[in-house]
Order: structure tokens, then sequence, then C-alpha cells
């Protein structure tokens, strides 16, 4: 089958980018465009470790087609840093707090609690954990990574109220 | 062995100190197999048997062969050394000329591209005859079964040697059973006469299916041959050297020709000790002279990967009205799958050695079936064998109104106490973490949470459980090496699955008198690194940790002996201060450790370089217990559980790294409960998985847990760097029971069947089975 062009913007960059029709969102990130941040834990859509934005929207990459994306905004782990590499809130109480064990499922915990506060500042603690629902992680019971999207609420929330 | 006295004290031991490969696992840095992509990368795929048992009446690959962009297409008759027999799962590459379960590779294939893979294996067309099936292992055992192993093939018992050496009196010959694989028999004092002497007998069958690690990461490795016939395997591996050793035994080569890389690895519970995948991707990677990455997909993980066995136990006890324990019979029946490789002897001996049982006879079996054959589970048969004896020490309580701590209490072993096996137990912590958790408030005021229920249909119940686990030995070694700018480098070859190297690092930190800022640790590869064990048995801070202390206390030691002649002073009176080592009383009399570590590296100095090594064999173990404890509610109509407070008492021994610990606890916990409450590999009578996918195999999700409450307790172990015992099994264990026990105590029924699920529980409320 004859690849096609996938024109779309990618963490912030417009990208063209050759791909098979018959590819999935995630394949492309991963094969074509070299951002492995997301990962296949399924490719089924059960378990979030391929979670990506796509308009600002958490979509599971394995479930989408490539050429879906035609046009649109795709944001992946690898865009969730700042431009000069501070980590975001939500990552840097990742680190502090110690919830990353194998780190398999963390990039899509990151994007599912990302959107998560961009939809909800100041989500209750049921709130966070139906949030990030869709999310398997084997390693860490869920507890430490409960508490850090918590704080990288609070953390956010004073860095509005500072600005 | 001693523990270290730092002349100040560092940022080292006991202190929380976040993974230092946090940053990069945040931002998707941290590579895994999958991620890995050379030049050339070839895909692998398997074609697998549609049947859990037929022959291979033929094999036509023409037409794949043929298919644009294929570079192989492998049969066993392409492998000529595999033989009939395999004694392991590793060892069985293909199937030879009979398939024994559903999902066995049959054929491989590599190709540009997966989706040209994948379509090859469409065009491979095998002949099947299909054979009957054994498919329930109590069918199984029976005389006259379908075999599952070629007659002759050996019983493997290296997971359990691995995993938590437990002696065990030899078996009995084997039985007249085709597909009883091991046997184990215990036996002491007189049980007839126990139960004729006792007040009360209870007798129930407890079990529990087949249950997948559920790491998020599937089998995923990457091959590579060079030109001198060297093969380097980027594995995701819980031991590098074991997998080294396994590779080389099935490829028949020997294992300086193996290089084994391991790679960041996404979740192992023991389902990544054994080989699985990569010898057929190493023969894929030779045929083809590419590299070929081979990933399993989650639906093969499901229905052929090796997960913990299904488990079978009858117990019964017999016991005077005031408790005291008379006589024990218990079986333990294991289904191991298509191959040997089940840890048999920790469940029969466990079964009769938590509590002083004065007359038993213990039966274990393990058994041969036409399903996917099993591997190690964290703490592997322990949660399965604690189910039944924390379910059935409660129901004896309960039946003869005993408070369930006391009484266990009263029985529960301690240090020097014989094991079924007659081997002493070691120090351990069991009865501080019981008394522990029966001190907590949620256990102390039980009845009151549990008379406050709402009267919305929702049934309250408290329940708790102990459980243990003896902890594995393996030799092991490190390196310690002191840079020319003061900071400490140490090496092992012990692959990092639970947060261990940071805990390793403040053990050198510690033993050595540097902060643990200052040192860096490498996991190296099998060319590299000092042999190593493996990453299992909750054993690599009680063994690693053990051979890096040592390594740090001799760094130390060689940097005292260059300090002392540097400044003409005898080594009883230095000491290590702020990266200074300065005669004691006379702080400006010192040499710098950068200092040290630069004349190490000198062109034409005469100081040796500091490297302290370490490469310990052990031979004392440490057990280590955690109790849970559940509080919970069942809605009556539906039978569904919620969990509002659960919390996890454990004995570390000494938490290196607290933060770790926690962490281990609390994802332990929730595996466990995933065990009591939505797990299970259900299979059809014809040995087909009827749910593989992460949608019908149901793990618990952040939304069906609290938060977990974490307690640690700490009595020392005599051996562990610094006084730790190993953490990551022993978390696994209790919850099964635990739950059991909340369930029964909010609706009166004991269920004894896990999963757990809804259906079971209403249906045991409708049918009143106490």
């Amino acid at each position: 089958m004859a690849k096609q062009i996938l024109s779309c913007n990618v963490n912030g960059e417009p990208v063209d980018v050759l791909v098979q029709p018959y590819v999935t969102l995630l394949d492309a990130l991963r094969e074509d465009m070299g951002l492995t941040g997301p990962k296949e834990g399924c490719g089924t859509g059960d378990c979030g470790a391929c979670t990506v934005h796509v308009d600002g929207k958490v979509v599971a990459s394995c479930l989408m087609l490539a050429m879906q994306a035609r046009g649109r905004k795709i944001r992946t782990i690898e865009g969730l840093a700042a431009a000069d590499s501070t980590l975001h809130p939500l990552q840097d109480a990742f680190v502090r707090l110690g919830v990353p064990q194998c780190g398999f499922c963390i990039p899509g915990v990151l994007m599912a609690a990302t959107a998560l506060l961009e939809e909800n500042p100041r989500p209750s603690e049921e709130e966070i954990r139906y949030g990030i629902a869709g999310n398997l992680c084997r390693c860490t019971g869920y507890t430490k990574m409960v508490t850090a999207i918590s704080e990288a609420a609070e953390t956010l929330a004073t860095q509005r109220s500072a600005r | 062995m001693s523990t270290m006295k730092t002349t100040r004290d560092v940022k080292g031991v006991g202190v929380s100190i976040p993974r230092p490969d946090g940053p990069e696992k945040v931002t998707g840095r941290v590579q895994y197999v999958a991620d890995i992509q050379p030049k050339g990368l070839l895909h692998a795929k398997l074609l697998r048997s549609p049947h859990a048992h037929a022959r291979i009446v033929s094999i036509d690959t023409s037409a794949a062969k043929a298919l644009p962009g294929v570079r192989a297409v492998l049969t066993a008759k392409d492998i000529p050394h595999l033989k009939k027999k395999a004694p392991t799962r590793a060892h069985a590459v293909l199937a030879i000329d009979r398939a024994v379960f559903m999902g066995q590779p049959v054929a491989a294939v590599a190709a540009d591209e997966l989706s040209i893979a994948e379509e090859a294996l469409d065009l491979i067309k095998v002949e099947y005859q299909v054979l009957a099936a054994s498919i329930d292992p109590l069918k199984a055992m029976l005389p006259g079964a379908p075999p599952v192993a070629d007659a002759g093939t050996e019983a493997d018992t290296s997971e359990a040697l691995a995993h938590s050496a437990v002696a065990i009196a030899k078996s009995e010959a084997p039985a007249k059973a085709v597909n009883i694989s091991q046997q184990a028999r215990l036996q002491r004092g007189d049980p007839a006469k126990g139960f004729a002497e006792s007040d009360h007998v209870l007798e129930k069958t407890y079990r529990v299916p087949m249950v997948h690690q559920g790491y998020l990461e599937a089998h995923a490795v990457l091959a590579e041959w060079d030109r001198n016939g060297l093969l380097t395997l980027w594995a995701s591996t819980q031991g590098s050297f074991n997998t080294r050793s396994e590779v080389a035994d099935v490829l028949g080569i020997s294992e300086n020709r193996i290089r084994v890389i391991p790679v960041e690895c996404g979740g192992g519970f023991g389902g990544k000790i054994r080989a699985l995948c990569e010898p057929i991707t190493a023969v894929l990677a030779q045929v083809t002279k590419r590299p070929v990455r081979y990933v399993m997909t989650r639906r093969e993980e499901l229905q052929a990967g090796m997960p913990a066995p299904q488990v079978i136990i009858k117990l019964k006890t017999g016991v005077k009205r005031d408790g005291t324990l008379m006589a024990l019979d218990a079986e333990t029946v294991i289904d191991s799958g298509a191959f040997s490789g089940a840890v048999l002897a920790v469940s029969a001996v466990f079964l009769g050695s938590m509590y002083k049982w004065p007359a038993f006879d213990i039966r274990g079996f393990e058994v041969l079936t036409h399903k996917p054959s099993v591997a190690a589970y964290r703490a592997p048969v322990a949660p399965q064998t604690i189910f039944a004896i924390e379910s059935h020490m409660e129901q004896i309580a309960r039946d003869l109104d005993l408070d369930s701590v006391e009484f266990r209490m009263r029985h529960l072993i301690q240090e020097g106490d014989p094991m079924v096996n007659g081997q002493p137990w070691q120090s351990n912590g069991a009865k501080q973490v019981l008394s522990r958790i029966a001190e907590h408030p949620h256990w102390k005021t039980r009845k009151q949470w549990v008379a406050a229920a709402d009267k919305n249909g929702k049934l309250r119940g408290v329940g708790l459980a102990l459980g243990g686990w003896l902890g594995g030995l393996q030799p092991t070694g490190a390196t310690v090496r002191l840079n020319p700018d003061g900071s400490l480098a140490v090496l092992t070859g012990q692959v990092d699955i639970a947060g261990t190297n940071i805990s390793l690092a403040q053990i050198a930190a510690s033993a050595y008198g540097v902060d643990t800022d200052l040192v860096r640790i490498t996991t190296g590869d099998t060319d590299v690194a000092p042999m190593t064990g493996l990453s299992a048995g909750s054993k690599t801070i009680y063994t690693v940790g053990a051979a890096v202390l040592q390594a740090a206390e001799d760094a130390r030691r060689q940097t005292f002996e260059i300090a002392a002649a540097e400044l003409e002073a005898s080594v009883h009176d230095l000491e290590l201060v702020d990266g200074n080592v300065t005669v004691r009383g006379m702080p400006d009399k010192g040499i710098t450790l950068a200092t040290i570590g630069k004349k190490g590296n000198l062109y034409m100095s005469k100081t040796p370089p500091v490297l302290g090594k370490a490469n310990p064999a052990f031979t004392q173990q440490a057990p280590a217990f955690a109790a849970q404890l559940a509080r919970l509610e069942v809605d009556a109509d539906t039978g569904e559980v919620t969990i509002q407070d659960f919390v996890i008492v454990q004995d570390v021994g000494k938490a290196i790294n607290p933060l770790g610990v926690e962490g281990q606890m609390q994802g332990g916990a929730v595996q466990s409960l995933g065990i009591a409450l939505t797990e299970g590999l259900i299979f059809d009578d014809s040995g087909r998985l009827t749910n593989p996918s992460l949608l019908d195999y149901r793990k618990l999700t952040a939304a069906d847990l609290p938060n977990l409450e974490t307690i640690i307790v700490e009595v020392p172990s005599p051996a562990g760097p610094f006084g730790a015992r190993g953490v990551g099994e022993p978390p696994i264990i209790p919850a099964p029971a635990a739950i059991a026990n909340a369930i029964q105590n909010a609706t009166g029924a004991r269920l004894t069947e896990l999963p757990m699920s809804p259906e079971r529980i209403a249906l045991a409320l409708v049918n009143g089975k106490h």
C-alpha cells in the first residue's frame, strides 16, 4: 500500500511524515516520528500506556489511525516539560514522591493527569482516581500517584494565582 | 557481618531518596526493548497453536516465504538441535511434532515490517490432528488422563531453588499417573490420633486460578549476531546472567559467546526470570544476519505467557475447644501447565510451618496440564497457600468463638521453631507484625465500625491476615571505585526492577562515609559486571546489598591506607569527614577523597586506584512477614465489594529507603487485592483462554481502591546489610485471606474460591454458604 503524507502538529511543531494508511497513531509516533514515550501495553485501548492528547483531549493512540490525526494538534509525554526542560509540576511531583517504579505506565498516566487538571484544576481524591482509571499501573498501587497529582494541582493553583 | 561505623552521619541508609531514574521516566526518555530501533531491524512474529493438544501433521511455509519483505520462516525442522522432552519452556523453542498448549509457538517469521510478518503468519498452513487434552488438574492427575509431557521428561525444580530454597525430604517414587511431575510428602506425629482427640474438625478446599503477573511491558527482546559469531541480546529480564545461561543452553553454545544487556524492565514480578522468546529471536537473527526484535502482544502474554499456577488446597484441621492445635492434614495440587517448574516445596512446607501443628501429613503434587506453563509471580504460590491457611485459621477462631489474633499469636512460629521439613525458622518479625496490626485503630474499633453500617444494603466487615516469605539467596558481586573527583562508582550486574539501585547506593554511601549524592550506581551487562543472581526472591538488597556494603568497606579501607601513607599516620587514627580523610583531633592534617582519587589516576603515580570489591555467597535466609487489614463494604444484592480502608504492616528489617519500601508495600498489596477480587485466567474445557484481553482479565484501577496505609516494622535480620530483610514479596501475600475474612465478617459467608467476584459473593449469600 502506498504511504500517505500525515501533516499535523506534534508537541508544538508542524510535522509532515509519510505513514502507511493502516498504521495507528501510536505506531506513527513511535516508529515514524521517533517519539517512543507513548507505550504499547495492550494495543486494544484497555491499559492507557499509549495515552496522548489530540486537540487537548485524552486519546488512546493505539485505537486511532494515524491519518485521523491529519491537521490536528498532538501532544505526547515528550511535549510535557517546558521548552527549557523544566519539568511540568506533575512530572516534578511524580519524581519527588517516588511514583515511577518500572516506569512503563508513567507517560500515559501523566498525559491523563495533565488533561484532568486542565479540565478540573482542583479535583477531589475520587475525581483523581477516576481521572486515571483508564491507566493501569502494576507497580505502585496508585497511592503515591494520587498524592502526586493532588500536590501538582496545588502547585499549579499557586502558580496561577502568582500570575 | 558488621554494620559499618561511619565517622559522621551521612545522607545514606534510612533516608527517603527519590530514584535517580525518575526524571528520565517522567519524560518518556527511558528506553525499553521495544523503543530500540537499530538500522536494518527485522520484526518477528510467532505462529501459535490454536489447539491445547494436537499432533502437527504437516506445515507448509512456502507461501509465507514467497511474500516480499519476509526474511525468514522457521519451523522446528529448521532448528536441528531442538530436542523432544524439553525440560523447560525455554527449551521448547518451537513445537516439534505435538503442541501441548494453546498458544505454543509452531513457526516463526522475521520480516521487514511487523505488518508483513503478520501477513506471513496467515500464509503458513499447518495441519493439526486434535488430541484429547488434560485441562482440569484434578482430572489430569488420574491414571489414563491424556499425557502432557513426553515420557522421560525430567521435572524442573530450578525455580524453587532460585526463589526460596526450602529443603524437602525427597519425594516418593513417581505415581502411575502420567501427569504428576513432582511430589512431596511431609509427616510428623500421629495425625489420626490428633483428629480423634480433637473437639473441632474443619475441612475445606481452597481454589485459586491461574493469574498473570500483569507487568505492563510485555516480553520483548532484541537479538543481533556479529561477524565473529557473538550474540548480543537486549533483554527485558530479571537476571541477565540467568538469561545468558538459559539461552546458551537452549542454543547449545557457550556463555562466553553471548552478551546480555539488561534494558529497563517494564515490570517482571517473577514472569521475566526464565527465558521465553529469547531463543527463537536469537535463531531468527542468526538466520537472517540482521537485528531482530520480538515483542509479545498482550493477547499472547495472557494466552501464552508464564502465569502463576492454579492451586487447589485441601485443609483438614483438628483442634481442642480451647484452640489447642492437634492435627493437620493437607494436600496442595499445583497446576504447572505444560511444563514442570512450579515451586511445589514452598507451598507444601508453608502449609504446616506458619503455625505449630504437633502432628501433620502434608502432600504436594505438581501436575501437568495442556495449558501455558507457569513461572514465578512475586512470592510464588505464597498468596495462594496463605489464602488457605489464613482463611482456615480465621474460620477456626470464629467457630470456637476465640479472638482471632490471640488464637494466631498463641500458635504462631518464632525463631528456632522447626518448619515442617525440620529446618529451623530464622529470626523473623511475624509476631511483631501481627501485634502491630492488631493495635491499629481500624482493628480495635472494628465492632463499632461494622455496627455503624448504613441501612442501604451495604454490609460492613473488617478482616486481617498474616503472611510471610522465607527470602531467597544467591551469590553475587559488586565493586566500588573512588573517582578522581572524590565520588564513588558502584558496579553490579543486578537488574533494578524495584528501586534497588538507589538503596544500594545508600548502602555504599553509609558504609564508605559519603552522602548518597556522591554515589553513582551502574547495572552492567554480562560482559562487564560482576556475576550476579536474579532480581527475585526478595533478595536484591539482602544479598547484593551485602556485597555493596562489603565492597564499600573494602574501598574505605584502601582509601585509609593511602591516606595513612600520605599523612604519615596510623589508619586507626584517621576519620572521614565531609570528603576529607583527617587525623583524628588534627582537622588541619588531612587529604581529600578527590586528591586520593586523582593520585590513583595519574601517569607515573605510585598510588593504587581505590577499587573495593566483594563477592559473597550466602547461607542464612531472612524470612519477612507482612500483615494486612481491610475494612470493606459488601452490597448484599450485587455482591460488589468496596474497600474503604486498607492497612499494610510489614517487617523489613531495616528500611534502607523508606520511600521505596512504601512503594513496594503498596504495589504488592494491590496485586494481592487483584488476586483476591478480580483476576483469573479462565480456560474452557478445550483449554482455550476465554479472557485474553485486559478488558476481560480485570486488573484493579485507581478507581477501585482507597489510599493504602503503610506501617513499617523493623526487626533487624542478623545477616542483612544494616539489618535489612527482603521487601518485595511479603506484601503480595495476605490480602486474599484478609479480604475473605472481612467478607465473612460482613456477610457470614466464607468464600473459598478466588477471585471473590461479585457473582461468587452474591451466590454465596443466596446459598447461605458458610
